[in-house]
């Protein structure tokens, strides 16, 4: 179902652009955090709401969309990415977002990321990563640690979790980034780099699931937060760093991670049609050629 | 006094496939069927077997498909949105000939839907679901021992036919608590040997599972071949309840759920001395086809009562050839049927038929 929200006056405080529904969550989730720092996020760059259209998947992370005032389209378990895709080619004016939970990302829709990330559309995807299934209550999810004890994994996960990063900086997306749902500030300068970057940007937004992880994770994360920014040295348009960043353990790196200028698919798609259209015209009077009596 | 255990009818599903055998289980979460994907990852290691929450629905199937080649008893389970995933890998599985379990725990659709109970899959599941000429055995349980009996009951029928099975349940079932009792796998079963299994082709001619068949006139043959043993498993396995039908003027229709709804009904209405009856199809796949031309030469009329539009009533009407007046009452989306509503439209049916009887 697509939730149309007219276009109502421009927001003028951050807290306009909420849609006025009253979230689900649970309290303390951390996908408050992510949410209060979209509304910033959009009142800093003056999105439009009529011109801005946010697709998810499915996950309590996915109820994202009916909370803010722009287009939203709460669409199909693992394919926001393609829904995203489809809806960026056939109106490329829009501002699209796609976001949602770690499952829906990395588990069934695991197979569109990769392409997401090498066609570099010109979108932002927000995935809020919180190790576990919310929604469906506390199953093994692709991103939770080895040894986690959930109720898909009762006598602790015998699995690799997946890297987001290292899997997005390994599948040529231009723009990687880390943020956490406990510093907002933060997460609203992340999360508009990300939009203004021309191309795909990936965000992985660290936002803990209180109910089946507990409050405390937004302790240890922040005890083990590193902020890039604070690193004069760090070029994050080096790829083997950014390898590096995404390899650590001993510490949380957040802020932009790897980002890198490349045309974007509707730029080659522009050349592309015109490549099109100059052929097609020369065959077809090609074609007048070879008929004339 | 036989021993009896209370659990959830999605966990039945699970004490059923593990009591019947099965080796391994692929599934993947969703509402309303969790507590079966936990019961196996808490219960499959316990027995030395194997227990993956797989990436997705697809990826679950197909690792069906992978296992089940082999020779081992797969099986995969999820609801009806995870369902639809499944029936690329469920095709195959019936091309291939190859026997596997899958058990639906039905929610409301289309699409997202919700997470209600329903019977909105009927069709998807009794008239094959995926693409090309085949048919599923599609198993309707109504009591939380019957998730059990009929899990089991649909390993020996995969084995013994080379096909996959289905376990066509619902969100009510599944989530409802009875007392089970666990029974024991016969020995006496007398299923086929697997000699058709992927097991490594030492010291013996190699064995070839597809459903490929490119030559010209191939393909149409193994369709024949495919279509016979359908006809076979429509004379054998076919399995109903009939309650009170004897002497019926007007049988309730029901599978699910819903059955044990009009069970209750007929109850009422005998107890008030009305002639009513129910037929429930146990198995959807083969439907039940014979009873019904049996009963239509008695009875006065059929009110199919389902958690749909109005599925299996098409069915009904196809096995009466729209001898008797088949009527139905259906509630979507969540909404159960309640007693009160199918007594008073069976009251309602029945003076119809006395009064045209009369007249
Ligand atoms: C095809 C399909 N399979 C399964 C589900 C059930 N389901 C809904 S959300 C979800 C996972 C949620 O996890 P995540 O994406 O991490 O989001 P969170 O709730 O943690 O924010 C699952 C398995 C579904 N809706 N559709
Ligand atoms: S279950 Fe977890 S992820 Fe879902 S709303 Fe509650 S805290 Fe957030
Ligand atoms: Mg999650």
């Amino acid at each position: 179902m697509v939730t149309t929200e007219q276009a109502v006056k421009q927001p003028v405080t951050p807290e306009e652009y909420k849609s006025g529904l009253k979230p689900v969550w649970c309290p303390g989730c951390g996908d408050y955090g992510v949410l209060n720092a979209l509304c910033q996020v959009y009142h800093r760059l003056g999105l439009k709401p009529e011109e801005t259209m946010i697709f998810s998947g499915i996950g309590c992370s996915s109820r994202i969309t009916g909370y803010l005032k722009s287009y939203g389209f709460n669409s199909v378990h693992g394919r926001a990415l393609p829904i995203a895709m489809g809806a960026k080619l056939a109106r490329p004016k829009l501002n699209v977002i796609a976001a949602g939970g770690d499952g829906d990302a990395f588990s069934i829709g695991i197979g569109h990321f990769p392409h997401a990330c090498r066609r570099n559309i010109d979108m932002t995807y927000i995935v809020m990563d919180n190790h576990i299934y919310g929604l469906t209550k506390g199953q093994l999810s692709p991103t939770s640690p080895h040894d986690m004890l959930t109720t898909t994994s009762k006598f602790g996960s015998i699995e690799t979790p997946i890297n987001p990063i290292l899997l997005a900086i390994g599948c040529q997306a231009t723009f990687v980034a880390r943020a956490f749902s406990g510093n907002i500030k933060h997460m609203v300068d992340v999360i508009t780099k990300g939009i203004e970057h021309r191309g795909f940007s990936f965000i992985q937004v660290l936002s803990p699931c209180v109910t089946f992880i507990g409050k405390d994770q937004f302790l240890i994360i922040k005890n083990l937060l590193h902020y890039l920014e604070d690193d004069p040295d760090y070029d994050p348009s080096h790829r083997t760093s950014a390898f590096h960043v995404a390899d650590e353990k001993d510490r949380i790196s957040v802020g932009v991670i790897y980002q890198k200028k490349k045309p974007t698919y509707m730029d080659q798609l522009e050349i592309l049609r015109q490549n099109a259209a100059s052929k097609k015209k020369k065959k077809l009077a090609d074609l007048v050629e070879i008929f004339r009596p | 006094m036989e021993k009896r255990v209370l659990i959830t009818g999605n966990e039945a599903i699970g004490a059923g496939a593990i009591a019947a055998g099965c080796d391994c289980y692929f599934g993947y979460p969703i509402t309303p069927q969790n507590e079966l994907t936990a019961y196996m990852s808490r219960w499959m290691p316990a027995e030395g077997r194997t227990f993956i929450q797989a990436e997705s629905e697809i990826s679950a199937i197909n690792m069906v498909y992978g296992a089940a080649a082999t020779g081992a008893r797969a099986m995969t389970s999820s609801s009806s949105p995870g369902i639809s995933l499944k029936q690329e890998g469920i095709s195959y599985l019936a091309g291939s000939e190859l026997p596997a379990v899958i058990a639906n725990v039905q929610r409301g659709g289309p699409g997202l839907g919700n997470i209600e109970p329903a019977q909105s899959d009927y069709f998807q599941a009794v008239k094959g679901g995926g693409h090309g000429d085949y048919h599923v055995i599609v198993l309707a349980p109504a009591s939380v021992q019957e998730m059990y009996d009929l899990t089991m009951l649909a390993f020996d029928l995969a084995d013994r036919w080379r096909n996959p099975a289905l376990v066509l349940a619902d969100g009510q079932l599944g989530q409802m608590m009875e007392p089970l009792i666990p029974h024991k796998m016969s020995r006496k079963r007398n299923l086929p040997p697997k000699d058709w299994a992927l097991t490594g082709a030492k010291n013996r001619e190699k064995r070839v599972v597809k459903s490929f068949y490119p030559a010209i006139g191939e393909l149409e043959e193994y369709n024949k071949h495919l279509a016979s043993k359908y006809r076979k498993i429509q004379r054998r396995e076919t399995r109903a309840e009939e309650y009170f039908t004897e002497d019926a003027e007007v049988v309730l229709v029901a599978f699910g759920t819903v059955a044990r709804l009009c069970r209750e009904v007929v109850r009422k209405a005998r107890q008030k001395g009305l002639p009513v009856g129910l037929l429930r199809p146990v198995t959807l796949w083969p439907f039940p086809t014979r009873r019904f031309e049996k009963l239509a030469s008695r009875a006065k009329a059929f009110l199919v009562v389902e958690m749909n539009a109005g599925q299996m009533v098409e069915d009904v009407r196809l096995a009466t050839s729209c001898r008797l007046p088949v009527s139905f009452y259906g509630r979507m989306g969540g909404g159960v049927p309640e007693i009160a509503e199918i007594y008073r439209r069976t009251r309602k049916l029945l003076m119809a038929v006395s009064i045209k009887a009369a007249s």
